[in-house]
């Protein structure tokens, strides 16, 4: 093969995925729609309204490598210690691909089922229906993308009137002998009158970069109740463009938890539309950020529906030379009457040359709703730290003290105590 | 009430109240836009080299950009630049010394918009006083009570006869808050400008009277580019009011200015703006493109720039204006009213840019929309590295009235200084039923009732007008939401 060296990086990305093709599962005619329209919107850059404060660029810029051919060997014990949570079901997916080997399915109730994404679309009615739906026309780069190159990942289905008692983990690990993309793509279906608890957990293994560019479509039918956390804990190496287009119907409850708590380099695009009326959505986020690492939070509710209420909790912790960035923008269309939406946003700056950039956005085209947003930033309350010294408090103490404070009102809305146990104990460790 | 309802009348009869057209000779400029163009506007104004060749070089940066159609949550046709007159001015060019030589006609016109000249020379040595530097069609008229300013060393004149007598303070702060690359408006406005007012208030004179400039679009597909410089010295003081109507044409209008505010040390400048311009009709058709462009700084330490606007005209509107806070202590404000009824748009808001320490600002916005518009609040507060002890608070508050219209808000908070503390806080609501129902339980009825709770919502900004223009945007805000509550 001759290398052009002038080729620009849709090029590349274009002939990358020409090779590919030929190997990948599903839908060719889908795969290549979305690689037209991602060449014909291009790269985004910072003039990208939605890009403005982190440079995705230079990731599409990444070397294009099959990645079967450059993962690394994993070894089951490595897997034991990323397991946040003994009890539950573990699903693990390593570059992009679900390891039965590697999982522990065998726990999980009848009417749940969890199964490569590959094998689902050709073998599964629901995935068939399901998959790409939610994505709709998301003109999204890396959706696009992640469309046009994605080799599986997870299919989680749950039957109606099934309450799972038993949970499931996600184990999303990029590891790779040289750098290269990868592309999880997940279909969480829960039918109707159904409880189930997922946990997604990201960690990179190995020395050399790493960027995932994870896909997730979430449905929750009626009367539902997901909980839905991501757990972003790549390390130094990892860069993570996480994408979730949720739907949910009538009655149901879809909650998130996103804990952004390592990791180079993370993008999440959280977007959840109603569907139906009376359902509800909670977004909770807790970002603690140092070094030189970056985290960007976009989130969209889409209150497209009456009746539906949402209520959203950022907070992020910034030390060092961290960058953070929060997009959350409420959408009320027309007709979306007895709309009830709240969004909070709170940002603690412990360093000179951290900084936070905030965008609360509210779109609003009905005038039955309620809808607030309030956001603040600020350093850490000197009162609070004086308070706390004079009652003999070392400094150090007494800051981990007002930022682990400051963390709970997040925390303290999980439900699931192994992952707050988790959080917690994260969050001690963070000055370290 | 008696006298509300008979401004609802009137306002329903007309359709809009301001919408005449006055018939005065007027010397265009041939349509178009290109260099030989800018030329004749400079010439036709006796303009200096260095101005020609500051309108050129703005010209060809202006060239190079493009309309700014991305970003704001607007959606309109594109102007067309190549179809605008870039210079309308009366033909009986005002030489004159009083009130007697100026065109009748004018006169009139002043009179229909309501205010009239002569109340205004009348009103000298009593107390209440309001210089009023007058603009049609992008050329200044007439300045009042000039001679009165210059007894305190206040310089208030045209743009024009500032180029020509105070060059070197025209020269000097000339583009230094709006350089011309800053956007394309303004990069528009640098090339094409027409007119606009001067002020500058040199050190330590407090600005006896309020200063007022009439801005009037009245030739049709003329385009208005005025520019406003304000100068305020050391520990000097202005309160500036701008209002603004036009009368009713079908084809939108372009209007793109560009206001430069500078504030020395311990300087406060005021500025109010009452916008009522033609918003098209109940289709949308016709109405005034208001792009505009307006920025203070705050120069040195210890100074203060506010700006107060109430806008309920305009088709669409795109304009933030903003306080750059360079000089230690210094104190930015933001009170906006915007209105949005029919078909309207409105993009607009503030950027409160923090440089120097201890500085401080305020953003109180309330929206308002009805009818079938869209309101949109976009601001923008950046603490920069070394802004030590910044603080800003904002409120952005939005009223939806019917279920056709839109309330938007996009807040950017950049913040690069932990010693910086900024709140935001903002609430979308409609009128609540049980506020109307305890009006009507006190015999209120319902339009009335309307009337009392959104000029109580917007009572925190309409407190910062002065007086004179308290009381016309009070009537304008009933004018403005007439009819869109069922």
């Amino acid at each position: 093969m001759s290398l052009v060296i002038n080729q620009s990086p849709v090029e590349r990305l274009t002939a990358h995925f020409e090779q590919e093709l030929p190997s990948l599962y599903g839908d060719a005619a889908l795969r290549r729609e979305a690689m037209a329209t991602l060449r014909e919107k291009g790269i985004p850059d910072r003039k990208w309204e939605d890009y403005k404060y982190i440079n995705p660029a230079a990731l599409f810029k990444q070397p294009h490598v099959a990645q079967a051919r450059v993962g690394l060997e994993i070894k089951p014990e490595a897997v034991t210690l990323m397991v946040l949570q003994p009890g539950s079901a573990l699903a693990v997916v390593v570059n992009g691909e679900l390891r039965e080997d590697l999982s522990k399915l065998d726990r999980l109730p009848a009417g749940v089922r969890v199964k490569s994404i590959a094998d689902a679309v050709v073998s599964d009615a629901v995935a068939r229906e399901y998959y790409n739906a939610v994505n709709g026309t998301s003109a999204d780069p890396f959706v696009l993308w992640n469309n046009a190159l994605n080799k599986g990942g997870v299919f989680i289905h749950v039957d109606k009137n099934v309450q799972s008692e038993v949970g499931i983990h996600v184990l999303h690990i990029s590891t790779n002998e040289v750098a290269a993309v990868s592309h999880p793509r997940n279909l969480f279906v829960i039918e109707r009158d159904a409880q189930i608890e997922i946990v997604e957990s990201f960690e990179t293994l190995g020395p050399v970069k790493t960027f995932t560019n994870a896909l997730t479509e979430v449905v929750v039918h009626q009367n539902a109740i997901v909980d839905h956390y991501r757990m972003q804990l790549e390390g130094q190496v990892g860069h993570q463009m996480n994408t979730v287009n949720a739907v949910t119907q009538k009655g149901s409850n879809y909650r998130t938890y996103t804990f952004t708590l390592d990791g180079a380099w993370v993008r999440n695009n959280l977007n959840i539309r109603f569907s139906e009326s009376h359902a509800e959505a909670h977004l909770f986020g807790l970002t603690m950020l140092n070094g030189q690492r970056v985290a960007d939070h976009h989130t969209i509710v889409d209150h497209a529906i009456p009746n539906c209420m949402s209520n959203e909790l950022y907070k992020g912790v910034l030390d060092d030379k961290s960058l953070g960035v929060f997009n959350g923008k409420i959408f009320v269309r027309r007709d979306a009457q007895k709309t009830n939406a709240y969004q909070t946003n709170r940002n603690i700056l412990l360093s000179d040359d951290a900084q936070i950039n905030t965008k609360p956005q509210l779109e609003i085209y009905a005038d039955d709703v309620k809808c607030s947003h309030g956001t603040s930033t600020g350093r850490m309350d000197e009162d609070a730290l004086f308070y706390l010294r004079a009652r003999g408090i070392g400094e150090a103490a007494a800051r981990k003290l007002l930022v682990r404070a400051f963390a709970e009102e997040v925390v303290t809305n999980v439900p699931n105590d192994a992952i707050r146990a988790y959080v917690e104990n994260r969050l001690d460790h963070f000055f370290n | 009430m008696e006298e509300k309802n008979q401004i609802l009348e009137e306002h329903i009869a007309s359709e809009y109240k301001y919408g005449f057209v006055s018939d005065i000779d007027t010397e265009f400029a041939p349509k178009g836009l290109n260099e030989e163009i800018v030329k004749f506007i400079s010439q036709k104004k006796n303009e200096p080299e260095w101005l020609l060749e500051y309108r050129l070089k703005a010209f060809r940066h202006w060239q190079t950009m493009t309309e700014p159609k991305h970003w704001p949550h607007l959606h309109y046709n594109s102007v067309d630049f190549q179809d605008i007159s870039y210079y309308a001015a009366p033909k009986k060019k005002a030489t004159v010394n009083s009130f007697d030589e100026v065109d009748p006609e004018l006169l009139k016109t002043f009179e229909k918009l309501g205010i009239s000249l002569e109340e205004q020379k009348r009103l000298v040595g009593m107390e209440s006083k309001i210089a009023v530097d007058a603009v049609i069609d992008s050329v200044s008229v007439k300045t009042t009570f000039k001679e009165v300013l210059a007894e305190k060393g206040i310089v208030f004149c045209s743009f024009s006869e500032a180029v020509q007598e105070h060059p070197e303070l025209v020269k000097k702060y000339m583009g230094s808050v709006v350089p011309f690359t800053d956007n394309f408006y303004a990069a528009l406005n640098a090339a094409v400008f027409s007119d606009g007012s001067f002020c500058y208030i040199p050190k330590g004179v407090r600005c006896p009277m309020e200063l007022s400039t009439y801005f009037r679009i009245n030739s049709a597909g003329t385009g208005q580019f005025e520019r406003t410089l304000i100068i305020a010295d050391e520990g000097a003081y202005v309160s500036y009011l701008e209002g603004c109507t036009a009368p009713q044409r079908d084809e939108n209008q372009l209007h793109a200015a560009v206001v430069e505010i500078v504030a020395h040390r311990d300087a406060e400048v005021k500025y109010s703006t009452v916008q009522n311009w033609y918003p098209g009709d109940k289709d949308g058709k016709g109405g005034i493109y208001n792009f505009v462009t307006k920025r203070g700084i705050c120069l040195e330490a210890n100074s203060k720039i506010s700006w107060t606007q109430v806008e309920t005209g305009s088709a669409i509107t795109w304009k933030y204006p903003s306080v750059i806070l360079k000089g230690d202590n210094s104190i930015g404000e933001f009170y906006s009213v915007a209105v949005t009824n029919n078909m309207q748009q409105a993009d607009t808001g503030t950027k409160m840019i923090h440089l120097g320490k201890n500085t401080r600002s305020t953003i109180i916005s309330k929206g308002i929309s009805a009818g079938k518009s869209d309101n949109s609040y976009r601001g923008l507060v950046r603490i920069a590295k070394g802004a030590k002890n910044a603080r800003n608070f904002s409120q952005c508050d939005s009223l939806l009235m019917g279920d056709q219209c839109g309330a938007h808000t996009f807040p950017y908070i950049e913040i690069h200084d932990k010693t910086g503390v900024v709140e935001h806080e903002a609430t979308t609501s409609k009128i609540g039923e049980d506020q109307i129902f305890y009006c009507n339980q006190r015999g209120i009825d319902t339009e009335k009732a309307i009337g009392l709770i959104v000029n109580g919502y917007c009572r925190e900004v309409l407190d910062q007008l002065p007086m004179e223009f308290a009381v016309e945007a009070k009537k304008l805000l009933s004018v403005s939401l007439e009819g869109s509550v069922g």
